[in-house]
């Protein structure tokens, strides 16, 4: 993942003015716990308007890649609320969710607003971050959580809003 | 960092290598785009393009961890 290719992600978000809200480990690293990773994950409102601008946003970050095409709308508001994006560059890609089952969708999933060079980021706070992951199956997941709970002394409720 | 943070425990080598890294939330930033970088030198990966669609996160990851196998 090169930085500028990041940046110039997350610039295009604010941009398009999309509301959306990182999670995984590139939001983690926003809050100081710090691990590699391959992706950016990411929860966006389900509405068309807001597919719209996620469209818009990355056919102005990736130059009209046409692949973007291919998320729509009916797809992450229907059958398939979670969508993989591999950009031109290939040196990162993008998991979009709209909804994680029952467990979580963007507005059940708090927020704070980060700020990089310049660029006002929607991360998942620390609680948010370790409800979304302490249940889940992934030992790095469930990694992740503990190395959350124990840097924000977070309780087994916690986050459980 | 906290005081409380500055020990970490693991009960074996795998655990503690796959363990994020906490450090202060100032330049984490940075520290986090350089690590991936060194992950993408020290194992390469070629992605595929386009787009992918999944009914599930389970069927997201089942995907990630097929495409992983496959390319060793």
């Amino acid at each position: 993942m090169s930085r500028e290719e990041l940046l110039r992600v997350l610039g295009a978000f604010e941009a398009a003015g999309l509301e959306y809200v990182l999670v995984g480990a590139t939001a983690m690293a926003f809050h100081g716990v710090v691990r590699a990773t391959e992706d950016v994950d990411l929860f966006v409102r389900a509405t068309p308007e807001n597919i719209g601008r996620l469209r818009a946003a990355l056919r102005n970050a990736y130059d009209d890649d046409p692949n973007i095409d291919a998320i729509t709308a009916d797809d992450l508001l229907g059958d398939y609320p979670a969508v993989r994006y591999y950009p031109p560059s290939g040196d990162l890609f993008l998991d979009i969710l709209t909804r994680l089952g029952e467990v979580a969708s963007f507005d059940s999933i708090t927020m704070e607003y980060k700020e990089v060079e310049g660029i006002r980021v929607r991360v998942a706070t620390p609680a948010a971050l370790y409800r979304l992951k302490r249940n889940t199956v992934r030992p790095l997941d469930r990694q992740d959580a503990e190395m959350l709970r124990q840097r924000f002394h977070l309780g087994e409720t916690e986050g459980s809003e | 960092m906290t005081r409380q943070a500055r020990v970490q425990r693991f009960r074996s080598v795998e655990e503690m290598s796959r363990a994020p890294v906490l450090t202060p939330a100032d330049g984490s930033f940075e520290r986090f785009v350089q690590l991936c970088a060194r992950l993408r030198a020290l194992a390469p990966d070629e992605y595929p393009r386009g787009v992918f669609k999944f009914r599930t996160l389970e069927e997201a990851q089942a995907a990630r961890r097929d495409r992983h196998q496959s390319s060793r």
